[in-house]
């Protein structure tokens, strides 16, 4: 963890740029993973709820000019709002109709930045944001920014590990194992549903609002379905229903990211019709793959090969 | 007053092709309990099938059709053998989630194998528009309705009333059930995804003739949820007139309610409608089952 903190004076500005994005991708992939590995609510609307928050914290900056302090929390606010909405929904719904009312909240999302007049959301245009600002120190390298990350990261990913152990992490773990059981056990299911909404969509307006002042600029096609299916991938991949496999999961993903982003233009030189979109188009079918695989192959992630194989190194030399 | 008729006319149509691309929802999940998010992907597949056997390769409509609709059931049939046949027993949740994943794989494989040019589509339908009086109907989409029904009206026969469709029911109702009453949930499931990519084929025809081709037209895959959840996803007769009813709201909200507050509700009406539904009968209109409610 020290040597993390030192990080900027240790590697290169590349890595750092790539650290960051790991960093905000972490604070989401874990929202995601309290809502749908721990309380069991499928949920294809985590970018929605990202930019939600990044629209709130670029608006708060650029037209108050709030101080981050304010705006980050905001941002997470107001995006556990819009997803406690539709948490409320999940207490009347259940299973994958709940994925449709989740991917329902990505089109809306959609159609209002693009719809309402564009001195509000800046319509297609998107917004320009602010640096973020601290007594006249001003967050714009990439190694200042890495320090706002990491400590925004640090807290919510603690904060995370105290929620999964709390009253309410527990509650969602009885509701996503068995909601009837969890309920004459006396717990209020649909409250609990919502607040796994609640809970999840905050960590990713917090990291909308990270990512807002990372990139210094929102545009609505920064939080399209694909995203949230790639924060889907993410947990699938660490394993779901732990918080240390969502973090495996975003390196991982961030990692195959970076290799198709740096060999992509190679390769695009070669079937030169593509142009651009082979980023775009090699990120869907390498994660598909991954999804498709990892569902067939090992439904419980990584974290669970790791489990078992550090139980079997504990009781070596017997079997079990 | 003419023209009020004629965006009634014009939505119930285009209201009946996204019956026919929620068929293809509701036919897989009718047959294997698998909710498919990849559909509009598939119409997609279809629609570059159908581009390839007569733009690319030149073979006449006559022959490109029928061969089009074998290949893609083909498609269908490799998807199902890779993917699904081996989550035969795991949850709901895993086959649901191994349905998104498809989504963006096949997205990508679309993209890296056609790029992302704009195709022109071959002209299937005639493009002259039907003159009734004063109304304008648009050819492709009037055929395209008529095809709908009769598949709708096929297809719900076979389900319910047939010993085959009803095996398949059977499925849809619990897999570990149906394997011990002796019904091979593989092939159910196979043959669900084969006519759902051969209905998606038929809906790329529909849609596309005359059109250009683009990687973007697997939009209408979710413009579709919504009939397929309104109708209630068991229900194949329903999707008609929920199709129309979504159709004609879309076409009027376009047409007059849009001008008005200079937005584009219109796109978005359907997902409202969609989030009522869920929210007040999420059995949809004709959907058997209630869902559980906790």
């Amino acid at each position: 963890m020290a040597l993390l903190l030192l990080a900027p004076y240790l590697v290169s500005s590349r890595i750092i740029a790539i650290l960051n994005m790991m960093m905000i991708s972490a604070v989401i992939a874990v929202g995601l993973q309290i809502c749908t590995g721990y309380a069991g609510q499928i949920n294809l609307g985590q970018a929605a709820f990202m930019g939600v928050g990044a629209y709130t914290a670029s608006i708060l900056a650029s037209k108050t000019g709030l101080t981050f302090l304010l705006t980050i929390p905001l941002a997470g606010l107001s995006a556990a709002l819009f997803g406690f909405l539709f948490g409320l929904t999940a207490a009347r719904i259940k299973g994958f109709y709940l994925a449709l009312t989740t991917i329902a909240a990505q089109f809306l999302f959609h159609f209002a930045v693009l719809n309402l007049p564009s001195t509000w959301l800046g319509g297609s245009n998107g917004i320009t944001v602010p640096p973020a600002e601290l007594f006249g120190l001003r967050f714009v390298s990439e190694s200042s920014q890495f320090y706002l990350n990491f400590a925004v990261t640090a807290i919510m990913v603690a904060g995370a590990f105290g929620i999964v152990r709390s009253r309410f992490g527990r509650a969602f773990v009885a509701v996503r194992d068995d909601d009837v059981a969890a309920g004459i056990m006396g717990i209020n299911v649909a409250a609990t549903k919502a607040n796994a909404f609640l809970i999840g969509a905050f960590y990713a307006g917090v990291g909308g609002a990270l990512w807002a002042y990372l990139i210094r600029f929102v545009g609505v096609d920064q939080f399209t379905l694909f995203h949230s299916i790639f924060f889907v991938a993410m947990i699938i991949v660490g394993g779901m229903g732990s918080i240390v496999g969502a973090l495996i999961g975003v390196f991982i993903i961030r990692i195959i990211q970076e290799i198709i982003a740096t060999v992509g233009p190679n390769i695009a030189d070669s079937v030169s019709f593509l142009g651009g979109d082979i980023v775009f188009a090699g990120m869907n079918v390498v994660l598909g793959g991954v999804i498709a695989l990892f569902m067939i192959l090992e439904p419980k992630g990584l974290m669970h090969r790791w489990n078992i194989l550090k139980s079997s190194y504990r009781i070596w030399p017997f079997p079990y | 007053m003419v023209y009020f008729i004629n965006d009634i006319i014009t939505g119930a149509l285009i209201g009946l092709l996204y019956s026919l691309v929620a068929m293809g929802f509701v036919v897989i999940y009718r047959a294997s309990k698998v909710f498919n998010f990849a559909q509009g992907e598939l119409v997609i597949i279809g629609g570059f099938i159908v581009w390839f056997t007569t733009m690319q390769a030149g073979l006449s409509l006559w022959l490109s059709i029928p061969l089009s609709l074998v290949l893609a059931g083909l498609v269908g049939y490799a998807i199902e053998r890779i993917f699904l046949t081996k989550l035969i027993g795991e949850s709901v949740f895993s086959m649901v989630m191994v349905t998104v994943g498809l989504l963006i794989l096949l997205r990508g494989l679309v993209l890296l194998v056609f790029g992302p040019a704009v195709r022109p589509f071959p002209i299937i339908f005639p493009l002259k528009p039907l003159f009734l009086g004063d109304m304008l109907i648009p050819m492709n989409l009037l055929i395209g309705g008529i095809i709908t029904i009769v598949a709708a009206v096929g297809l719900s026969w076979f389900f319910n009333r047939t010993r085959s469709g009803l095996r398949m029911t059977a499925v849809a109702e619990d897999h570990v059930v149906a394997s011990s009453m002796g019904i091979s949930v593989k092939g159910s499931i196979a043959f669900a995804w084969v006519l759902g990519a051969i209905l998606s084929t038929i809906g790329a025809m529909i849609f596309l003739s005359g059109k250009s081709l683009t990687f973007l037209a697997s939009d209408i895959g979710f413009a579709a949820l919504p009939v397929a959840l309104f109708a209630g996803l068991e229900s194949i007769g329903g999707l008609i007139l929920a199709g129309v009813i979504i159709g004609i709201v879309q076409s009027l909200t376009t047409n007059y309610l849009d001008p008005l507050i200079g937005g584009s509700l219109g796109s978005v009406v359907p997902y409202i409608i969609m989030l009522a539904i869920l929210l007040i009968r999420p059995t949809g209109l004709f959907g058997w089952r209630t869902i559980e409610r906790v």
